[in-house]
């Protein structure tokens, strides 16, 4: 869904770039047509995000689909914290969450905030919260592994801990978002 | 080509990969002149980091039942932990909460400010020259920083007003949701088939102003350095125990006027992270170098010692900044009351913890 949208805004974007060749014609709107256009400010994002639900795309002696219970079918983020040091590890990240509603606008903020939105006078990036986000069986787990690949030779790894995530979580609120410098 | 080739990878997509293409080179055509900026000009730019609020904000995860409607049950599980004799031990957070402050204990969430427009949380890049790590630019998440004491706010009180003591952040009032949230927890344990009763942790009003975490590269180890620094601070911090079915409760161990403040690495002795060979999590805080020999006098006087040993020493041995505090105003368990507690100057001269897997 994303790529869609991106690919929707790119070419609303090549079409301004373009729209100076296009050979339509136009006319002026008059005073009275204009006064009914409204700006709209702002995006509405719903979002059913899946990360490896049934397996990822990689097929070999350690991971696979999910259905073979002896291959891992989650996505595998690694980093190393040393150089040729060993590597921490978000293994076996999986699953599906869903919200709607998530807005995201340009506010400007001069009142309110128990009197600091006086004194801030500016805008800022609002991203509004979607309520309610919906997590359908997502999991990762966190370790340390000696070497970046599973399939590396000499691989060894810890698994620290594994987190599980299931049902409706409320997040209502709205994510202010500014330049800030150091105080 | 090739940069037609860089996009369809990052695209993925032909003729999307096209456009793309095409809009980029349209807009070499554009007339805008750019002009050198000059030294004077360039000294007058400031690097901004990003400041972030969150306004009337509410957060609550996590029950083990359904819903009234019997919907899905809601889960936030901790697992792969095995107990020394090889049984599965699992943590189920039954519930997780950030509400506004008078929630009862999370049984009425109510919207809070976190951070403020004028001091928010930070995420910054910072120059490590300002905070003692030299020629280093520093990765930087910090909670609204403190404030001088005649202008904050009691970091305690919950009718605090401006100028009463150091922290940012305001309690609520009858008009404003105010910036200290309550936040707690529910979570049991299970060992094997054995679990646990339900733990309760509930802080009312809690602060955390002038608490950060701070990155950056040593050179010399060729490793990930920081230090973290948290402060908090509760009127009241709460721990119970109830039955799974929330029948019975036991006694309430109650925390009132809560202070922590601990530091874990100062620009001497950062906090070293590592992965190990055979696949194991270390953090290490190094000890201070030793002096050498003559450095110091023998009656540890400055006037016998090498007066820039001598003043180093004395800066890390006196500096509050490196040391850890807890005050707790008043300790109680059920109607047992203990009075106040206090650590106070803990400084970690050496740290190491490994972890190791104990699977056979």
């Amino acid at each position: 869904m994303i790529a869609t949208m991106l690919s929707q805004f790119i070419a609303a974007a090549c079409g301004v770039v373009l729209a100076s060749a296009a050979s339509a014609e136009m006319t002026r709107l008059d005073d009275q047509s204009l006064a009914a256009v409204s700006g709209q400010g702002g995006i509405y994002l719903s979002g059913d995000i899946s990360i490896n639900e049934l397996g990822g795309p990689v097929d070999n002696s350690y991971f696979g689909r999910c259905e073979e219970t002896t291959k891992k079918c989650g996505a595998r983020f690694a980093y190393q914290l040393r150089e040729n040091g060993g590597w921490m590890v978000l293994d076996d990240i999986r699953g599906n969450f869903a919200f709607e509603g998530l807005t995201l606008r340009v506010r400007s903020i001069n009142s309110g905030f128990g009197g600091d939105g006086e004194l801030f006078d500016r805008d800022v990036l609002e991203l509004g919260l979607p309520d309610v986000v919906r997590f359908n069986d997502v999991r990762f787990k966190i370790a340390a592994s000696s070497t970046p690949r599973p399939t590396d030779p000499g691989f060894q790894q810890t698994d620290i801990f594994s987190v599980q995530m299931r049902g409706d979580v409320i997040m209502e609120g709205n994510l202010l978002v500014f330049p800030e410098s150091h105080p | 080509m090739a940069a037609l080739k860089a996009v369809r990878t990052v695209i993925g997509s032909g003729p999307l990969a096209a456009t793309l293409v095409l809009a980029l080179m349209f807009s070499s055509l554009a007339r805008a002149e750019l002009h050198d900026l000059s030294e004077a000009e360039l000294s007058g730019i400031e690097g901004a980091g990003i400041g972030v609020v969150l306004e009337d904000s509410k957060f609550s995860h996590g029950t083990d039942q359904p819903g009234p409607n019997g919907e899905q049950a809601r889960i936030f599980r901790i697992g792969g932990i095995k107990s020394t004799d090889g049984r599965d031990v699992d943590i189920t957070v039954n519930h997780l909460y950030i509400s506004g402050s008078g929630s009862d204990y999370g049984q009425n969430l109510s919207p809070v400010n976190l951070g403020r427009l004028i001091n928010p949380y930070r995420i910054d890049v910072v120059d490590g020259n300002a905070i003692g790590v030299a020629d280093k630019a520093v990765l930087e998440f910090a909670a609204p920083a403190l404030m001088s004491p005649g202008q904050g706010y009691d970091c305690l009180s919950s009718s605090a007003v401006a100028g009463s003591g150091t922290c940012a952040n305001r309690p609520k009032t009858d008009d404003f949701v105010g910036e200290r949230p309550d936040i707690g927890l529910q979570m049991n344990l299970a060992v094997g088939d054995d679990r646990s009763a339900n733990i309760n942790i509930h802080a009312a009003s809690a602060v955390i102003d002038g608490s950060y975490l701070r990155l950056w590269g040593d050179n010399e180890r060729r490793q990930m350095v920081g230090q973290f620094r948290l402060n908090f601070y509760s009127p009241e911090v709460s721990i119970n125990a109830c039955e799974l079915d929330g029948s019975e409760c036991g006694s309430r161990i109650l925390l009132r006027d809560f202070v922590l403040e601990l530091a874990i690495g100062n620009e001497l002795q950062p906090v070293f992270f590592d992965v190990d060979g055979t696949g194991n999590f270390v953090i290490e805080v190094a000890s201070i170098r030793r002096p050498g020999f003559g450095e110091i006098g023998a009656d540890g006087q400055r006037a016998s010692s090498n007066p820039e040993a001598w003043d180093f020493y004395e800066d890390y041995y006196t500096n509050s900044e490196y040391r850890s505090n807890l005050f707790i105003g008043n300790f109680s368990v059920g109607e047992r009351d203990f009075g106040s507690a206090r650590v106070e100057g803990m400084l970690i001269q050496h740290l190491e913890i490994r972890t190791r897997d104990l699977a056979p």
